[in-house]
């Protein structure tokens, strides 16, 4: 009861200090309206908002979906090649290093207005900390398991498969959980650079006609999807629930 | 099946001996391992002994007295710098079929059940174990009601025995124990050193057990190998000379239990 009625307390309490503090305050609409505004504007522009919405949700998951796939991909690679290790790790970690939000503009140029820079801003946010995540893993696997698979004589593919690879997916869930909030950043910046649609695009279209409370309304909206998308990966990432469970 | 007379002469005219009358189970010869870079440390220098086949032997020593990379030695996961390792009197280069490993850390998979870590050994060479075999294991081995547990909700204990399982499914000749009940409680080790003895007696594998328990090392052993310090070599070998089959009580009440424990306890400085 407490773990619900409190939480639930605390946000009516929020909310109504929102409200009424504005309008206590006299706070000027245009810097802060009123939730009960916001509330409005949400509903008036409720067919624009989902349309957006769903764009930009396109847009997080195509482009996770793809930094999962390409920097799990990535990391294996590095892990089972020395050479790789030598050439490509080094830039991956150069290029980690470098503000993802530069790049947006350019893949504007590349890939054009369209739904492709978005992705493609997605991506890039969101693939290196797969890949470290992914490496860390492989690494991680605990040297006397390692010994006793020798010992027993296992393949270096059954090793692979028996033994590092599972050892290595909790950290995987890791990084996609920290990947997930990033792949919206990811998003919202690329629309911000250049978009047609998209709620990032929306947000700008609100700021540029001072509509603060449209802005409110699609920064809910936005956050709403983040934390849909966080709880899907969140509950995926329990299906590894060996996570620190070692044996000794 | 001839007699053991019948073996010279048998199988096409070749002089062919039973694998226990031909050579010991394990045999080293002037073993000496290093370790890092330039050979900075000796981990044992000049080990030779040799274990019988079907014999119980323990290697008692002090801490870092190189005795548990000897085991890795015999077991082909460490190469030694100088000297010969046999098993089965044949030369070890890597890991053999014949040798099972089991070590003080349990080496179980945090995501497999009891039964499949029991037959992830026998998986991993492309063995498919009995099913009526692996109940009969678990059975023996006290897992039966946890089969399908996972090794985070099993006691110690329990975790050694599926562990010591494991290695058991996959039937090895040679049997190398390196401290593996060190990590137990007193009372669950003599627990499982009564098994193990039980589990010995009917199949009569060539043990080699490294521990540091004295009282251990006599209850179970037909002989007793110690070790010095680092580096360590093996400076005496105690035949343990008590009647088989052993039962916890009548042994450790016989005077002769008390002599052998007190002797080895001054050949290692302890008293």
């Amino acid at each position: 009861m407490r773990r619900y009625l409190e939480p639930l307390l605390f946000f009516v309490a929020l909310a109504a200090a929102w409200e009424y503090g504005v309008k206590w305050f006299e706070v000027r609409r245009y810097l802060l309206p009123p939730l009960s505004a916001v509330a409005v504007a949400a509903w008036s522009a409720r067919i624009d908002l989902v349309e957006h919405g769903w764009v930009t949700l396109q847009e997080i998951v195509a482009g996770l979906f793809a930094a999962i796939v390409a920097g799990a991909a990535l990391g294996l690679m590095i892990d089972a090649s020395a050479m790789a290790r030598r050439t490509v790790y080094p830039l991956v970690m150069a290029l980690q290093s470098l503000p993802k939000i530069a790049l947006a503009p350019l893949m504007i140029v590349w890939l054009g207005y369209g739904f492709a820079s978005k992705v493609a801003a997605t991506f890039l946010f969101a693939f290196f900390p797969i890949v470290i995540a992914t490496l860390g893993g492989l690494e991680s696997t605990p040297a006397h398991l390692l010994e006793h698979f020798r010992a027993l004589g296992a393949t270096p593919w059954a090793t692979f498969r028996r033994l590092r690879l599972p050892s290595a997916l909790p950290a995987l869930a890791d990084g996609v959980r920290v990947a997930s909030p990033l792949a919206v950043v990811g998003a919202i910046v690329g629309e911000f650079v250049g978009a047609e649609r998209g709620l990032g695009q929306l947000m700008l279209a609100a700021s540029a006609q001072s509509r603060t409370d449209l802005m409110f309304a699609s920064i809910l909206c936005v956050t709403a999807l983040a934390l849909v998308l966080y709880a899907i990966v969140e509950r995926l990432a329990r299906l590894v629930w060996w996570r620190g469970r070692a044996t000794s | 099946m001839p007699s053991s007379n019948d073996w010279r002469g048998w199988c096409g005219g070749v002089a062919v001996q039973p694998p226990e009358l031909a050579a010991p189970g394990i045999e080293l010869r002037g073993v000496t391992t290093r370790f890092g870079d330039h050979g900075g440390v000796t981990a044992h220098q000049n080990v030779s002994f040799e274990v019988r086949a079907g014999e119980f032997v323990s290697i008692l020593g002090p801490s870092g007295c190189g005795k548990s990379t000897l085991v890795r030695v015999i077991a082909g996961l460490v190469r030694a710098d100088v000297g010969e390792t046999f098993v089965q009197g044949q030369r070890v280069d890597a890991p053999r079929k014949d040798v099972g490993v089991v070590f003080q850390t349990s080496n179980l998979l945090p995501w497999l059940t009891v039964t499949e870590n029991l037959t992830l050994g026998a998986v991993l060479r492309h063995q498919a174990p009995l099913p009526a075999r692996v109940a009969e294991l678990t059975e023996t081995l006290g897992l039966t009601g946890f089969e399908r547990h996972y090794p985070h909700q099993l006691s110690g204990g329990m975790r050694q025995r599926t562990a010591l399982g494991q290695i058991l499914l996959l039937e090895p000749t040679v049997l190398l124990l390196d401290e593996p009940f060190g990590a137990l409680d007193a009372l669950t080790r003599d627990r499982l050193n009564v098994e193990l003895l039980r589990l010995w007696e009917a199949r009569r594998q060539t043990v080699l057990l490294v521990t540091h328990s004295i009282a251990e090392s006599v209850f179970l052993s037909d002989r007793v190998l110690v070790m010095s310090e680092r580096p360590g070599t093996v400076t005496h070998a105690i035949a343990i000379d008590l009647p088989r089959p052993r039962h916890s009580r009548s042994v450790k009440a016989d005077p002769a239990f008390g002599r052998y424990v007190t002797d080895l306890s001054r050949l290692m400085g302890v008293s």
